[in-house]
């Protein structure tokens, strides 16, 4: 046995060695790893397509790697890989804050820079947030959508995942803000929970076409909700008669802003999070962009605000009938 | 001479020197394929990346030398996670007794398993199979699934991601547990036990060995360190979560039996077990090296077991012609 040892030992000094004369990675090109929440996930796929855009606009190399599995120690076991790969810039999309915090830590006092996307880490585990969307913008963008499919005047219902959610909460009181402000003759008549559910949207949302006939329009606030109500309406054969707006996702969705029931989806532009996020990342990276700026030029996007530590994506996205075929997730 | 010649090759064609060949093959390989692969970092990467699961594949192997099977390992390590992170912060006890207390909590687990499986006769893989969803079951109702434990302090994180002697610390615990249940299978009455109650459970009780204490203590010793894997994940992630160790007990399975260990019980090493867990390490870790996407992981690692088996076969095959 012991002679299995020392041709073990023999091969991993031969290992060590080896590396030694090989250091940095391909040369001087940049590279920025990106980090998904789950590697499958539609969205994040869809993401890697922008990211992929502007990796080629900036000649900088881009890894592309997540979780498989629901172990959630994975983003850190792929983060620490990156940091003795030796990586310039890591970009995640964070599952779990503070477990993800401790790897991302320890790779910036490696000398790697950190951003976040999607979702945040702890604010000292990374260099800036490029933040998809405010609950203000989110707010705003819902009640503009509203009052532009049904007029200055009317009823309207939402139908929300709870009452308690913080979240929830926060986009709604967004909503009323610029309803009072802005849209005073529009009356929201009736706000329903459905607990994230499908099936339960739907219910609410059939008891709310019963209960008020001058109901002109359904805004669904979490994403289930939206091909929920949307199926309400259909089956009640009042397409286009209550509109139904919401928060979600294209491809649960896309059945229904095809037929004409659902009209407007809204969430941020994915292409345009993954592009922007390779942009902070390398503007990080090269020391373009660093703490007290207030504007990033992020190519075919622009100049885009700086809010202390965050990077904001801007406005949210309409998905309509024209367009929502651009998207897959 | 010739009896030397033979004995080499007896040597060679065991099951654990076809392993240990494939696992220089694939450290060869990534060594040329993945860039930094071979870098001191990158090794001590590996080692964290594996102590959790290599603890739990390590105190596997008395059990399934037995015949027997814990499935509730991966289970166990979430729950023992979320009880420590409990204690530490709404029970306000020190880090240090809080451990303390997980790894009693590991210990009595283990216990009800060892009391269902080896007191009552129950079919191990039912026994766990019912912890298994238990243990995970218990952990999200006292978390209700969203409450997380995290802002440990210093000392633990220090188990998690510091080096200790040149070493990641937690390689010292996990060379500490890997050299006591060596000696206990290899070197105690314990062992010879264990592989005795494997080939045949009623010839063991019949031939006066203490079958029911032989079989229990395997689980509360599996148990107590799957508390301690829990540990150890708690410091190396920095958090504790209902969802900690997620189908562990899965790669855990699959490094014992790719360490030669027999499924029926009976046949195995823990120095096996021990290249079962660096073949699976090195492989997930090499193919981020080489840039290849993470899902091949799984598939290669599937891949590597059916060829362990059937090259350890075809030597077995080779090794009782010619001899």
């Amino acid at each position: 046995m012991h002679r299995f040892l020392l041709i073990a030992l023999c091969a991993v000094s031969f290992a060590c060695q080896k590396s030694a004369d090989r250091d940095a990675l391909g040369g001087k090109k940049l590279t920025v790893a990106l980090l998904p929440k789950s590697k499958g996930n539609a969205y994040f796929i869809s993401c890697k397509k922008g990211a992929d855009t502007a990796a080629k606009e900036l000649g900088v190399d881009l890894i592309f790697d997540g979780p498989t599995d629901p172990d959630p120690a994975k983003q850190n076991e792929i983060v620490e890989n990156w940091i003795t790969l030796g990586v310039d810039v890591i970009a995640a999309a964070c599952e779990n804050k503070e477990g993800i915090s401790t790897a991302l830590r320890r790779a910036r006092s490696a000398g790697i820079k950190v951003v976040t996307y999607d979702a945040d880490a702890l604010p000292d585990a990374r260099d800036f947030f490029v933040n998809q969307a405010t609950p203000e913008g989110i707010g705003q963008a819902l009640m503009d959508e509203a009052a532009k499919q049904i007029g200055p005047e009317g009823e309207f219902a939402i139908i929300t995942a709870s009452l308690t959610a913080q979240n929830m909460i926060e986009w709604q009181r967004h909503i009323e803000a610029q309803r009072a402000a802005k849209y005073p003759g529009l009356k929201m008549v009736a706000l329903r929970p459905c607990d994230d559910k499908k099936d339960l949207a739907q219910s609410e949302a059939a008891n709310l076409l019963g209960a008020y006939p001058n109901l002109k329009l359904i805004m669904a606030i979490c994403s289930p909700a939206v091909p929920g109500a949307a199926e309400a309406v259909k089956q009640a054969g009042k397409a286009g008669q209550v509109k139904v707006i919401g928060l979600g996702l294209p491809n649960e969705n896309r059945a229904y802003v095809k037929e004409g029931v659902t009209q407007t989806v809204i969430l941020w532009n994915t292409l345009d999070l993954g592009y922007l996020t390779v942009q902070a990342a390398v503007a990080t990276a090269k020391g373009t962009l660093t703490s007290g700026a207030t504007v990033l030029t992020a190519g075919r996007l622009g100049e885009i605000k700086v809010e202390g530590d965050q990077i904001v994506l801007g406005k949210p996205f309409a998905f309509t009938r024209e367009n929502i075929d651009e998207f897959d997730f | 001479m010739n009896s030397a010649r033979s004995r080499w090759r007896a040597v060679l064609l065991r099951h654990e020197s076809v392993l240990l060949a494939l696992l220089l093959a694939e450290i060869l390989f990534f060594n040329v394929a993945g860039a930094r692969f071979g870098s001191l970092n990158n090794a001590f990467d590996i080692v964290r990346h594996s102590v959790e699961i290599g603890l739990l594949a390590l105190v596997l192997t008395p059990i399934i030398l037995t015949g027997g099977i814990d499935l509730s390992l991966g289970s166990l390590l979430g729950l023992c996670a979320i009880l420590f992170g409990k204690m530490w912060r709404d029970g306000g006890m020190p880090i240090e007794l809080a451990a303390g207390c997980t790894l009693g909590i590991g210990a009595l687990a283990g216990a009800l398993n060892a009391a269902l499986i080896a007191g009552l006769r129950l079919p191990a893989l039912i026994v766990t199979l019912g912890t298994y969803s238990l243990f995970r079951g218990l952990a999200e109702a006292i978390t209700r699934g969203v409450d997380t434990f995290t802002n440990f302090p210093p000392v633990l994180l220090a188990l998690g991601q510091e080096r200790f002697a040149g070493l990641p610390a937690q390689g010292w615990a996990f060379a500490l547990i890997a050299a006591v249940v060596w000696l206990l299978v290899h070197r105690t009455t314990s062992g010879r036990a264990w592989r005795a109650i494997g080939f045949a459970p009623e010839g063991a009780r019949y031939a006066g060995l203490p079958v029911t204490r032989r079989i229990a203590s395997a689980y509360v010793l599996a148990g107590t360190v799957a508390a301690l894997a829990a540990i150890i994940y708690t410091a190396r992630v920095g958090q504790a979560k209902a969802d900690a160790g997620t189908g562990y007990e899965l790669l855990a399975i699959t490094a014992v039996v790719l360490g030669g260990t027999s499924i029926f019980g009976g046949i195995g090493t823990v120095h096996g077990t021990l290249l079962g867990v660096a073949a699976i390490a090195v492989l997930n870790n090499g193919l981020v090296h080489a840039r290849q996407p993470r899902e091949v992981a799984g598939m290669l690692t599937g891949a590597l077991l059916l060829i362990a088996l059937t090259l350890s076969a075809a030597a077995r095959g080779l090794g009782s012609r010619r001899g």
